[in-house]
């Protein structure tokens, strides 16, 4: 459905970019933004809050247990981890997690996508998802945002910019058969989280 | 039957020797030729189970990784078509069409739908069968879909057997063909690949599919809306399982038999060379060996494939389409290699076969080799064997001639030289065997004209009482009319009453059990063997009932047992002497009443000097009152012959109370001291001139029972003998004393002594060393009787011109001798 691994924003810049956003937000053509709200929250903030859990998880994840588990031998993480008896590899905690939250029903939905997924599905579906990943390639810390739709359903999404945090992440995807990219480097955007919350009448 | 079980010993015996050498070389040659054969198969067929069971599990985990890898690619080859714009604008249409749908209103329009479908409503038919999206689905599955790197491979377009397409309610929406079923919501495949709208791709389990008369398994993919938000349809697959995998998998073939099959965990063949597809494993218990999450091999009970051999068997998991499989419908899918055992094992059986059958040769060989070379070592031993046998029975034969070679050669020599020397040998045996006869027959001789010139009786009889020898004298003596008496019992012979013979046999049994090679009581005995004391008739007396002595034919024998060692093999025979004793005893009767008589002389005239003082005295005063006319001093003398007349009557007494007691003495309490010092008196009486100091020490004793006549002439023998002794004077010693419940009676005295040579013989009768008259050599052989009847004993002690001790021991109070009946 949905591959690519890497990490985007760090703790540190999570306020700036709600800064950002909220400068931002005013001359962006958001129906919600731009009306002055007279209750709740915009899903702007709602993704924000949502992508900074996602991104917690994974780094703790990544950093605290991956790391870890195969500095003590534990137990490795690797692509075939189910039939392997191993971890899963930080991304495709990524994509179990999504699955499970997609699962519950409750109609919030994350993907990890990128512009050089090991595996298609994982590629961009939209092409504002593919501009979003180049946006955020340019400049990984302005999230992009915009009203989508499929048919006559509408949806915000919110794109994240997923920069490689650990080395493991650029040695595989620079390793993989299937990777069309081999050449990441240490902080390179190698794709984004993409949110997306129903907007219901 | 004897004989003939003896000789079938003999006869394997003989066989031994042949069999042992065979057997060794058995056991030498062929025993490790078995066994290394033997580990060679069990090692081989390890080794070969080994390296097949590794290659095996290589190929499953291979041929999985490939279906794997085939599977995967016909997932994102579909996939193509879950993305494809125009089907996903067109599924999206319709979800947003059936969202206008009110909830009551949508079943019915369901139904209503599904019936046009049933009944090929033509508009509906042309509609799910011709449209755009149709043509996109031809596209695919034709082949003429242009996508860059993903070209479809002719297989799977001729495997798939249908595909269609449904909306997010389950409605048909484009079909290849008309024979899809309209409404799919309800289908598994449709909720496991639209999963509640998140999507997720489905593998259903293979099963019989009618339509198509073939086995089939669905693949079904979720179409997702353009944001990948939700499930907005699905697409479906149908590959005939046979078709689809038997390119991957019929290929793979090594050997006649082996090959690799494609099962799920229930033991359904997707697909196999071998079994028809749809088909389960032969054996069940196979399955959870075969189909863990991880590969391997195993020795199995069975192949699978109908056979019952033990086989090995390699397997492996598709994992990652198994992660699908089990997420679809619980089942995950194995490949599986296996080769037949025959052919597996089959070189190294063949290979066992051949080396059984060279080794069987071999073995036989050995055998035909030993017989031979055992039959070469065996034949001159056995001809040893036989010459030895006839040495041994004293056939002495001619000899053996062996040309070996060998130690068997030198022990044929050996033998031939021992023949030789036993055959000498044996001849001068034989002449001293003639010579030690001729020794034997004149010892016998000579022992029966000893025993025969012997003129006492002697007898031999067997342990069983029987006669076996009797000589000359005691046939004459014994057996009436020169009867026949060889073998008959001894009692017989001798007709005794019943307590005798009793007595007799216990003698005997005891001389049997060789206790009594000396008599019952080893003390009483004791003086007969010292003092040599043949005459004294009481030396046995007191041991009690034991007196060696029988009346035979009104005639008195003393006897004695000796035993005869016995020939070998033989129970030792015991011999009686017997010694006719009925003069002799008379004789001695006579002898000691003599000797009696002359102690008695040796007393009267003791008694006579005794009287003779007196009596001159009353003759002077009976000659003085003649003379005298004083009345006053006849009186005077007459008082003097009343004394004198006293003093005789008291001799008088003394002399007849000795001399009446003396053979019908009781015993009496006897004061040993006043027994002595009377005795003394008496003796010195007879040598009044004595130049004889005599000295008295004499202890406090108690009483004796005994005759006191007797004793008194036993210690008149002794004191006797001490005077005569000191015919030069000297001095007598006198002395009692009580030691060890024992009365100790010592008399010594500073005389000639007696010659060492003479010592032995003292008690001995008629020993005497006095002259003619003065003594009958029978003084000391009374004391000695007297004084052993009482239970006592008498040593002498002498140094020639010192003087003799003579040293008396009489027991005080338990060993009370017996009466007897013997005077």
């Amino acid at each position: 459905m949905r591959m690519k691994r890497r990490h985007p924003a760090v703790a540190q810049r999570r306020i700036l970019s709600l800064l950002a956003i909220l400068m931002l937000s005013s001359s962006l053509p958001l129906e919600a933004a731009t009306d002055p709200p007279p209750k709740g929250i915009s899903p702007a903030k709602v993704a924000d809050y949502l992508h900074a859990i996602v991104e917690a998880d994974r780094k703790v994840y990544t950093t605290q247990i991956v790391k870890r588990m195969q500095e003590q031998g534990v137990v490795l993480a690797r692509e075939d981890w189910e039939s392997k008896n191993a971890i899963p590899l930080p991304a495709q905690f990524l994509h179990y997690s999504s699955k499970i939250v997609a699962e519950s029903g409750s109609g919030i939905r994350f993907r990890l996508i990128s512009l050089w997924p090991i595996y298609l599905r994982n590629g961009p579906a939209t092409e504002f998802e593919r501009k979003a990943l180049e946006q955020l390639n340019a400049n990984p810390d302005v999230p992009q945002r915009e009203i989508v739709s499929t048919g006559k359903k509408q949806f915000f999404q919110a794109v994240y910019a997923d920069q490689a945090i650990s080395s493991s992440c650029i040695t595989c995807h620079n390793s993989h058969p299937l990777s069309p990219k081999r050449d990441f480097k240490m902080g390179d955007v190698m794709g984004g989280v993409v949110i997306t919350i129903p907007l219901e009448d | 039957m004897e004989a003939a079980k003896v000789s079938t010993k003999s006869e394997k015996r003989k066989k031994g020797l042949t069999r042992k050498l065979i057997l060794s070389m058995l056991l030498v040659g062929a025993l490790p030729l078995v066994i290394g054969l033997l580990l060679a198969f069990f090692q081989g067929t390890q080794e070969i189970r080994e390296v097949s069971g590794t290659s095996f599990e290589a190929l499953a985990t291979e041929t999985a990784r490939k279906l794997d890898l085939v599977v995967a690619d016909e997932l994102s080859r579909t996939a193509l078509l879950a993305i494809n714009t125009h089907i996903i604008q067109l599924l999206e249409t319709r979800r947003d069409a059936l969202s206008e749908v009110k909830k009551n209103a949508l079943a019915p329009l369901l139904q209503q739908e599904n019936e046009a479908w049933t009944n090929k409503d033509s508009d509906l038919l042309s509609k799910i069968s011709e449209g755009p999206i149709v043509q996109e689905l031809l596209r695919h599955v034709g082949g003429t879909y242009l996508d860059a790197g993903f070209p479809v491979p002719v297989i799977t377009r001729s495997t798939t057997r249908s595909l269609y397409i449904t909306d997010s309610a389950g409605r048909l929406v484009a079909s290849l063909d008309d024979k899809a079923p309209y409404l799919n919501a309800g289908e598994n495949w449709w909720k496991g690949a639209f999963h509640n709208g998140v999507g997720q791709p489905y593998i259903g389990p293979i099963q019989f599919d009618a339509q198509y008369q073939t086995y089939t398994f669905t693949l079904a993919l979720p179409i997702m809306d353009s944001l990948r938000y939700e499930a907005i349809g699905v697409l479906r697959r149908i590959y005939d399982a046979k078709e689809f995998f038997a390119p991957s998998i019929d290929i793979i073939r090594f050997g006649k038999t082996g090959h690799v099959m494609l099962i799920d965990s229930r033991g359904v063949v997707l697909s196999c060379p071998i079994l028809p597809t749809g088909t389960s494993l032969s054996d069940h218990t196979l399955i959870p060996l075969v189909t863990p999450m991880h590969p391997g091999w195993t020795p199995a009970p069975s192949d699978g494939h109908g056979g019952q051999a033990t086989s090995i068997i390699g397997f492996a998991p598709l994992s990652n389409t198994s992660r699908i499989t089990q997420s679809s419908n619980g089942l995950s899918w194995h490949m599986f290699v296996w080769q037949s055992s025959e052919e597996l094992f089959g070189p190294i059986q063949h290979f066992f076969k051949w080396t059984a059958a060279f080794g069987l040769l071999g073995v036989g060989l050995l055998v035909t080799l030993g017989y031979l070379a055992a039959h070469r070592i065996a034949a001159p031993i056995r001809q040893l064997q036989e010459a030895a046998r006839r040495i041994g029975h004293g056939e002495f034969q001619e000899p053996i001639l062996l040309s070996t070679g060998d130690e068997i050669e030198e022990l044929a020599e050996e033998v031939n030289r021992m023949n030789q020397q036993l055959a000498s040998q044996f001849a001068g045996l034989e002449s001293q065997v003639e010579l030690k006869t001729q020794e034997v027959k004149y010892l016998q001789e000579s022992t029966t004209q000893i025993l025969d010139s012997v003129p006492d009786p002697v007898i031999m009889i067997g342990p069983q009482e029987q006669i076996e020898y009797l000589n000359q004298a005691s046939k004459e003596a014994l057996v009436p009319n020169n009867g026949k008496v060889a073998g008959t019992s001894l009692f017989q012979l001798f007709q005794l009453d019943p307590p005798t013979q009793e007595k007799l046999r216990r003698e005997i049994r005891l001389v049997q059990s060789s206790v009594f090679t000396t008599p019952t009581d080893a003390k009483p005995d004791q003086p007969i063997k010292k003092l040599h004391d043949p005459l004294s008739p009481t030396s046995l007396d007191h041991s009690g009932g034991d007196r060696r002595e029988l009346r035979l034919n009104q005639r008195t024998y003393r006897y004695r047992w000796f035993a005869i060692p016995a020939p070998p093999g033989k129970e030792p025979g015991i011999g009686l002497v017997l010694r006719d004793i009925t003069e002799e005893s008379l004789l001695q009767d006579q002898l000691i009443q003599g000797e009696k008589m002359a102690s008695l002389g040796v007393l009267s005239a003791g008694i006579g000097h005794e009287l003779n003082n007196p009596l001159v005295g009353v003759i002077g005063l009976g000659e003085a009152i003649q003379d005298e006319t004083d009345p006053e001093h006849i009186k005077e003398y007459a008082r003097g012959i009343v004394q004198h007349g006293k003093r005789m009557a008291s001799v008088v007494r003394d002399f007849t109370g000795q001399v009446g007691k003396q053979f019908s003495e009781a015993k009496t309490l006897v004061n040993i001291n006043e027994q002595l010092e009377r005795t003394l008196t008496a003796v010195q009486a007879v040598f009044p001139s004595s130049p004889v100091e005599v000295n008295t020490r004499l202890a406090p004793l108690p009483p004796l029972p005994a005759k006191s006549f007797e004793l008194g002439q036993a210690f008149t023998n002794v004191i006797t003998n001490a005077f005569q002794a000191m015919k030069d004077g000297g001095t007598l010693e006198i002395a009692t004393a009580v030691l060890d419940n024992e009365i100790h009676i010592t008399i010594r005295d500073t005389g000639k002594g007696i010659e060492p040579t003479h010592l032995p013989k003292v008690f001995d009768p008629f020993f005497t060393t006095k002259g003619q008259g003065e003594g009958s050599g029978l003084g000391l052989t009374v004391a000695h009787r007297i004084i052993t009847k009482l239970g006592g004993q008498i040593r002498l002690d002498s140094e020639k011109n010192q003087g003799t001790v003579c040293l008396i021991i009489l027991p005080i109070t338990s060993n009370k001798p017996m009466e007897h009946k013997e005077a």
